[in-house]
This record gives C-alpha cells, sequence and structure tokens, in this order.
C-alpha cells in the first residue's frame, strides 16, 4: 500500500485512493465542495487545492491519484491563498442572505469562510440574478442564486437514483440548476440532494423554515421505516423530533436514505402519539395513567386465562426491539403459559419487494428479530387459524403490540375490524387510533414509547443486529413493551425513563453573546 | 520582397481544386496511395521526425500524441478539430472551403498511421460552407473508393462522418469537443484520464487541428527532412496566418515559422495610411497582447514569441493601430470569455463574469483605480485553477493589457473618457 505524507504526517493509503481521501483518513481538513465519497469526481469547485512536492502547479486533490512516497501539503501560504480566491469566486455572486437561509449553521461556505475568508469583499458589481424559490418537485425547493453549480444533486439523479431528473442549464455564470420540461425531482431518494447541497440551494420542503439547526441536537439511531435499517441522524429539540439524516454505513445504506424513512420521526411527535392510557368499558371511554391501565389490562388477560386458556392471544409486530419482543412474547408463553401469539405481517402482497437500492417492502424494523423469538419459544401459528378463532369466537381477550407508525400499515382499519370480535382488546402503541374510542368491545389503550424514546437492537432484513440508544423523551407517560410486560403480569415495576428530556437550548452561544462581528 | 511560402495553401486560387478531378489532377491522392503501402509505424515516425507541432493553440508535437495510443487492438477515432473559434482565426475554414481533400487525404494518411477505422470532422455550426464542402468532399471520397471498405486495395478500412457543432467556443477544446460529439453538453472532461487513453466514448481516441493533418499529407510526400528546412528548429514548417485587423490587406497567408512580424504585416499590405503600429495579437483573443517594442523584436515561431510572455496560438494575428482603444477591445475579449466559458469550474465562471464587469464599468467611465489592479489579481487567481484553458485565455489578455496599456485603463478612470476616442466629456 502506498505511503504519503499529509501536512507532515504519514499515512498509508489503499492503492488507487485519491489524496482527498487520503486527508479524510487522516481526518485532516480540505476544503472541498463538489466532491463527494459517494459519487463521481467532478473537479469543478477548485477548492481542494494542494502542493505536491516538486509539482510547480497545485492539484486538486480529489483527481489526484496516491503515488508512493507523495508528500503533500494543503496549508502553506500559496494554498491558502488559492483557496481563498477559490472561495471568493464561489462568493461573489451568492447573495447574502444567511438570516433567512434554512442552511445558514450547516452551510458549506459559512465554515469556509470562518476558515479562509473574514476579509472585506473586493466584488463591487451587480451580483447576477437568478430564479428564486423554484419547484423542482413534491419535496425540493430550488434557490439558483445561492447555488454554487457544484452538481452534486444532478451526479446523485445520473449515478444513484439513475433517474436524471436533474441538469445544469445554461453556460459560463447563468448556469442554473433545473428539471426538464414535464419531469419534476419526484423519485424515491430525492431528498438526498437536500442532504448533499453544500449550500442552501436546495432545501427540503418538510423542513424549511422550520427549526433554526442550532437550535436543535443530534443524535445517531436507526431508520425504522422498513427492514433495511439504514443508519440516521435525527434531529430534535424539546419540542419533539424535526428531521431525519442518513449517516454513512457502508455495510447497509451508504451514504444515502429514501424519502419515507425521513418521515420516521413524524410519528413520535405528540400530535399523533397516544398520551395516557385509556380505559374503554361499558361504552365509557376513560383516562388512566399508563402503568393503571396496564395493570388493569393485565388482571383482564389473567383472569380471561384462568377461565379459558385458550381464550386469550397475543399479536406481534416487527415494530419492536428484540429485547421488548423477548420480554412480551417470553411472559406470555413462559409466565403466562399462552401459545397463542401471532405474527402480524401489514403488507403480504409487498412484503418482501425491494426497490433495487434502499426501501424493502417489509416496513418493520425487526421481523427477522421476531420471528427469531417465536422461533425460539417454537411458536409456529398461522395468521388463518387467529383469523378463524377470532371470527368463531374462541378468542375472547386480545393482546395487540401495534405500531408505531400506522401509516406503514395499510390494513390497520381492517385488522381493527376483525379484533373487535373479541370481548377484551389490549391495544399496545404508541400512536393515537381514534377508531378504537367507538368500539363495542372493552378496550384498554397503553402509550408506548417509540424508537428513540428507548433502547435496544433491531435485526435487520440481513440479520445485522442493530443497537440503538435512547435519544429523547417525548412522552413521558409511555412506556416501554418490557414494562408493559412486566404489568401485565402483575409484576411490580419501577418506570423508568433512560433517556433525558431535552430542555430548552436557551443557553446557545448565539443568542447569550454578541460576537465579534 | 516578402513572399508566401505555400504548402497547404498551393493551390487555394484555383477552383477545381476544390472538387475531386481537379484535385486528383493536381496530384490528390497520390500520397495516400503511398502511405498505404508504408509501415504505420513508419508514418508516425515521419510525422514526428518533422517536428509537426500542433496548428490548433497548443502547439504540441503531433507525432508524440500519437505515440500515446495504447499499443492494443482497441478501437480508436480520430477526430479532427475544425471548431474553429478563437476570435481572429479563419485559417481552417478557408482550407475547408477550398481544399477540402486535402483534408480528407490527410485525414486518411493519419488514420491509418493511428489505425483508427472511424473519424470525424466536428464543424464549428456557423461555418455552412465548410460544412457542405467537406460532406461533398467525403461523398466524393466514398464514390472514388478512398474511403470505406479496403480503401486502395490495402485492406485498411476507414469511415468518415461531418459532426455539426452549434458555435460553442468550448467545443473546441479536445474535450469538450469530445463531449458534445458524444451528445452530452460540450463541457470539457477531467484530465487524467487523457483522450488518447480513454477519449470519445470511453475509446482512445487522437484530436487534431485541420492544419495540423492536411499537414501530414506533405510531410508524408515530401519527407520529414524537406519538411523540415521550413521555419525554425524547434518550430517546424510553413504555417497559416489569419492576419486581421488594421492591416490594408487582411487575410490567410502561408509563411515558414520564425517570419518576423512586421514582415507578416508588411505582406498583409502594412498599416493605413498615416496610422501608427499600436499593438499586436499574435495567437488569438487569448494570447498576450504585444506592445511596438515587442512586436519589433517579435518573431512568428512558438519559442520566439513565448519568450515575450504571448504566444503563437492558432495563428490569429490581430493587428491594433493608434485609432484604437484598448479598454475597448479589452471589453470586448472579457464579454466574449464571460459569453463562452462552459461555467464548470468557478474560477473560470465566476472570474470571467467578474472580468467583464470591472472591464465595462471602467469603459463606462464607472471605473475606480482600485478595479484595475482588481483585474490584474482576479485574472491571476484564474490561471491554472481549472479543468481547460479557458480561464487561462480570459485571463491572459486581461493581465497583459493591463500591465502594457496601464496608462489607457488610468486615463478612463480619472477622466471617465476614453484617452484614445475621447467621449462624452472629451
Amino acid at each position: 500500500m502506498p505511503k504519503i505524507t499529509i501536512n507532515g504526517q504519514e499515512v498509508e493509503v489503499e492503492e488507487g485512493s485519491t489524496v482527498i481521501e487520503a486527508y479524510k483518513k487522516l481526518d485532516e481538513n480540505i476544503a472541498h465542495y463538489c466532491w463527494h465519497p459517494g459519487l463521481s469526481i467532478a473537479g469543478v469547485c477548485r477548492l481542494c487545492m494542494v502542493e505536491v512536492e516538486g509539482h510547480p502547479r497545485l492539484q486538486i486533490a480529489c483527481n489526484t491519484t496516491v503515488q508512493d512516497g507523495m508528500v503533500v501539503n494543503n496549508n502553506s501560504e500559496k494554498v491558502r491563498d488559492t483557496v481563498k480566491w477559490g472561495l471568493d469566486f464561489h462568493l461573489i455572486n451568492h447573495p447574502l442572505d444567511c438570516p433567512i437561509c434554512d442552511q445558514a449553521g450547516e452551510c458549506g461556505l459559512q465554515e469556509q469562510y470562518m476558515e479562509y475568508g473574514k476579509y472585506d469583499p473586493e466584488m463591487a458589481e451587480r451580483k447576477v440574478k437568478k430564479r428564486k424559490v423554484v419547484d423542482l418537485g413534491p419535496t425540493v425547493v430550488l434557490d439558483s442564486e445561492r447555488c454554487i453549480l457544484c452538481s452534486r444533486c444532478v451526479r446523485f439523479t445520473e449515478e444513484v437514483t439513475e433517474t436524471n431528473e436533474l441538469g445544469i442549464f445554461n453556460r459560463g455564470d447563468r448556469s442554473e440548476i433545473g428539471t426538464f420540461k414535464d419531469k419534476p425531482l419526484d423519485n424515491k431518494y430525492s431528498l438526498n440532494t437536500v442532504d448533499i447541497c453544500p449550500v442552501g440551494a436546495l432545501t427540503s420542503k418538510d423542513f424549511r423554515f422550520r427549526q433554526r439547526v442550532w437550535y436543535l441536537k443530534e443524535a445517531d439511531t436507526i431508520c425504522t421505516g422498513c427492514s433495511t435499517g439504514c443508519s440516521v441522524k435525527v434531529y430534535y429539540n424539546e419540542e419533539g423530533a424535526w428531521r431525519v439524516k442518513p449517516r454513512h454505513n457502508p455495510d447497509i445504506n451508504g451514504y444515502w436514505m429514501c424519502d419515507e424513512g425521513r418521515d420516521v420521526y413524524k410519528f413520535v411527535n405528540k400530535d399523533v402519539r397516544l398520551l395516557t392510557g385509556l380505559q374503554r368499558k361499558d361504552g365509557q371511554n376513560q383516562e388512566l395513567p399508563s402503568v393503571d391501565a396496564a395493570k388493569l389490562a393485565g388482571t383482564v388477560v389473567r383472569d380471561e386465562l384462568e377461565k379459558d386458556k385458550n381464550g386469550v392471544a397475543l399479536v406481534m409486530t416487527g415494530q419492536f426491539t428484540v429485547e421488548e419482543t423477548q420480554s412480551l412474547v417470553g411472559t406470555f408463553a413462559g409466565d403466562l403459559g399462552c401459545k397463542q401469539v401471532y405474527h402480524w405481517i401489514n403488507n403480504e402482497d409487498s412484503f418482501d419487494s425491494f426497490d433495487g437500492l434502499l426501501l424493502r417492502g417489509d416496513r418493520n424494523p425487526n421481523t427477522k428479530g421476531l420471528e427469531k423469538v417465536l422461533n425460539d419459544q417454537a411458536i409456529n401459528n398461522t395468521w388463518a387459524d387467529l383469523k378463524q378463532k377470532l371470527e368463531s369466537g374462541a378468542i375472547k381477550t386480545l393482546v395487540v403490540a401495534a405500531p408505531e407508525n400506522p401509516s406503514l400499515f395499510p390494513d390497520l382499519d381492517e385488522k381493527i375490524a376483525l379484533f373487535s370480535k373479541v370481548q377484551n382488546l389490549v391495544w399496545l402503541s404508541a400512536a393515537k387510533n381514534e377508531a378504537l374510542d367507538g368500539l363495542n368491545t372493552n378496550v384498554w389503550q397503553v402509550p408506548l414509547k417509540t424508537f428513540i424514546e428507548k433502547s435496544g437492537t433491531y435485526v435487520n432484513f440481513q440479520g445485522k443486529e442493530q443497537p440503538v440508544k435512547a435519544v429523547t423523551t417525548i412522552i413521558e407517560d409511555a412506556l416501554t413493551l418490557t414494562e408493559v410486560a412486566g404489568l401485565l403480569k402483575g409484576s411490580d415495576v419501577n418506570v423508568t425513563d433512560e433517556a433525558q428530556k431535552m430542555t430548552s437550548l436557551k443557553y446557545n452561544y448565539f443568542t447569550q453573546k454578541r460576537g465579534n462581528l | 520582397m516578402i513572399t508566401e511560402t505555400k504548402l497547404l495553401s498551393e493551390h487555394y486560387d484555383n477552383p477545381e481544386f476544390k472538387g475531386i478531378e481537379g484535385y486528383k489532377k493536381l496530384g490528390g491522392y497520390k500520397v495516400l496511395g503511398d502511405a498505404l503501402k508504408m509501415d504505420k509505424q513508419k508514418i508516425i515516425d515521419e510525422v514526428k521526425a518533422s517536428g509537426l507541432r500542433g496548428r490548433g493553440g497548443a502547439g504540441f508535437p503531433t507525432g508524440v500524441k500519437w505515440g500515446f495510443l495504447p499499443k492494443n487492438d482497441e478501437t480508436r477515432y480520430l477526430l479532427c478539430n475544425a471548431d474553429e473559434g478563437e476570435p481572429g482565426t479563419f485559417k481552417d475554414r478557408k482550407m475547408m472551403e477550398r481544399a477540402p481533400h486535402q483534408l480528407i487525404e490527410g485525414m486518411i494518411i493519419s488514420a491509418f498511421a493511428i489505425n483508427s477505422p472511424k473519424s470525424y470532422i466536428y464543424i464549428r455550426g456557423e461555418y455552412d460552407s465548410c460544412i457542405e464542402a467537406c460532406e461533398k468532399a467525403i461523398e466524393e471520397a466514398y464514390k472514388a473508393g478512398y474511403l470505406g471498405k479496403n480503401i486502395l486495395g490495402s485492406g485498411f478500412d476507414h469511415d468518415m462522418d461531418v459532426y455539426r457543432g452549434a458555435g460553442a467556443y468550448i467545443c473546441g477544446e479536445e474535450t469538450g469537443m469530445i463531449s458534445s460529439l458524444e451528445g452530452k453538453k460540450g463541457q470539457p472532461k477531467l484530465k487524467p484520464p487523457f483522450p488518447a487513453v480513454q477519449g470519445y466514448l470511453g475509446k482512445p481516441t487522437i484530436v487534431n487541428n485541420v492544419e495540423t493533418l492536411a499537414a501530414v499529407k506533405y510531410i508524408i510526400r515530401d519527407g520529414a527532412d524537406a519538411y523540415r528546412k521550413h521555419g525554425t528548429e524547434k518550430s517546424a514548417g510553413t504555417k497559416l496566418f489569419s492576419v486581421s485587423g488594421n492591416v490594408q490587406d487582411p487575410k490567410t497567408v502561408e509563411v515558414p515559422l520564425g517570419m518576423p512580424l512586421m514582415d507578416l504585416i508588411e505582406l498583409c499590405g502594412g498599416l493605413k495610411p498615416g496610422r501608427k503600429l499600436k499593438a499586436v495579437i499574435p495567437g488569438g483573443s487569448s494570447a498576450p497582447v504585444l506592445n511596438v517594442e515587442d512586436c519589433a523584436k517579435a518573431k512568428m515561431d512558438y519559442e520566439s514569441l513565448a519568450e515575450l510572455g504571448s504566444m503563437l496560438g492558432s495563428g490569429a494575428v490581430i493587428i491594433i493601430d493608434d485609432s484604437n482603444c484598448m479598454v475597448d477591445i479589452l471589453a470586448t475579449i472579457m464579454h466574449f470569455y464571460h459569453h463562452e466559458s462552459c461555467g464548470q469550474c468557478t474560477p473560470c465562471r465566476e472570474g470571467t463574469g467578474w472580468l467583464n464587469k470591472i472591464v465595462h464599468s471602467i469603459a463606462k467611465g464607472d471605473g475606480r483605480l482600485q478595479d484595475i489592479d482588481l483585474i490584474t489579481k482576479v485574472a491571476e487567481h484564474m490561471m491554472g485553477r481549472t479543468i481547460c484553458a479557458l480561464s487561462d485565455a480570459a485571463a491572459l489578455p486581461a493581465t497583459s493589457f493591463v500591465s502594457k496599456f496601464r496608462d489607457e485603463f488610468e486615463f478612463f478612470v480619472r477622466e471617465g473618457r476614453s484617452k484614445v476616442k475621447g467621449g462624452l466629456n472629451a
């Protein structure tokens, strides 16, 4: 493997690597806009300039292949001056609208300006006027004046999605990103273009104008939108989660994630959540603390089991962590001696489908984990069996570990109609479900925590175990399935909150101190 | 008496030379027959030995370029760069209009030498007459058996086509031309890989100028030594110069490389009576301008002009007399490069626009004194920073105009009017 010296440090890199990859390996600072590790090399921003010993001209690090013994630096006066000018060329026609720009706080131009800039601009001419607020499609808005034409988004639609919606139109400093006639940017991965846009040119319709990024905290977790289990970052504050972005994971999702996966944050927020325990008995609805609701449900389940060992069943979905699944299935099959556990597959027709990139038909993060738990317990019940027993009235009490994200369960209403044939329905779910409020059945609803509020493990379609940590707490009263399992069997459970409820970031540097602007 | 040395342009004035019959009568396609009997490597060696350098602008040795092709059986392409776009250049146009078969013969010989089964002549969109002439000549060559399968019984197959550009300057850059030919937006490609290794459709490709390919015929006809008798040691052969601007008889002339610039001006009738020489752009609008002192020393070959800080380029010699305002001329040049920058690389995309605006501000009388130094600063930071040479092509005239005619720029800023032409406040 060739060795290269970068800013005085020696590093060994793989044969055929580029100099910029060597910089990344060393975690050395290098400015760049057009280069992205998941895309082809464009070599157009001309910012990743390096001085290679023995070369009179500066080279771009992104298109220079490492050769053994190469000595490279990007901290000499010559390079810094070049980068400063390279940055200035990017800025001369860039609008000074940071205060109203969504990218502010995570903008490549701001970052490099702090590193190389802090000078008085020499540009005294009028800036080029271009289109503002261009609707590129259902998810993305373009501001052409902010665009630095790095071509990352164009290359993304060419190389990753191969949908080719975007192009650069016109020439010179009149160049603009755009879509072709009647062909909007409308693919399942379109929002990746917003992530890779180094400036505020492409913004997400979902996120724009909703939060300033420096008031958001970020934490690592995985996407629970399908069985791929992409590595993601979730951005949140005390009000809830605001957006999800992909995190690099070479084994699973590379640099990308799908647009549907980005919506997972929406079902953790208060407006769609079940906030307290609910009891519906004899047509009367009553709110009560979740622990009490679970305890009451537990009493019913245990009483019914005593009356008829076959009168109770549990329906599981692949939506919960391995630990939770083990604990609830274990409680039923072991402690309560009830082996009538069924696996609810939400979309049988498309369950095994795959879009070729990331999105899978199995919209559950832990189907593999659930299957293993059922296997370990030697449970092998068919859905037809459950259906028959529900319709015949053989099962009178049903516990359902219901989906966190109901929008991924197109058969939800149909299933609720089926489940409501029982006398007692125990509904464990993070999501609010108004259909349950009018049933002619006794219903106990217990609010659950969502994936960002609890720690645990998910097993993706590859069988890869992915542990996640609790990020924040949104509904304080919500329980984990493990806690519910304990309460159902009648144990005393000490309910704790793992994640600290986030308080406001009121001591933000920017709001508390006037900087040297 | 200063005279031309005519190799390529010998029969330009004979209208018969355009058609295949007239061309054959004057010795056409004889060299092709001889060449097809030669060893391919021998042809390449002969071209190398002749010292022929690319006539399109860069002046890269042609034989060396051919030598970069991989030594394998991969399909390779020969592209003729007839996208003559450098302001001031019109030599290729004349050749295609008056002697298209001479180009085609040179191309077939070159294609044979590099073993290419297919070639294209990429002609700029505005050159209707050239496109017509070349298409007709190719058709004639096919009918006469000089193109197609088994040319003259040699076993060598070759097809040739004309590809019409849309008039973008950047498509004259070899990788920009390849992009355009591939049906993509005409934008230069990142190098490496170089076209000789990975060019048109990802295959090894040689791109040569019209004049270069036509010259190959004469090198094979007369031999490298005879060709070297013309010109200087390092700049061998004759060169077509497009002389324009303030001379009495602007035209294309063919002279040996190394001719003094002042002789070239005389060959074109000299200046108009009463005018004095002020400056010369010796190699197309991207070449740094020469002032009168430079002009007296200048010889028209690659090395002498490089010594003076300029370049031979495509041989477009623009003569500027004392009736012209240099600020005006630079404003026109900057407008051109701003219009033609493809917009890929930031320093060029933004720099050409910035320079254009600054120079126009000065030319409108709105300039500030610091703008003059700013032109140099911006231009210096555009040089050597981009994928292709367009950025340098815009920067070089800017720096040279400002450094050599600073007084005119300063006058314009101070007085708000041209030092030469006067103006509103004059």
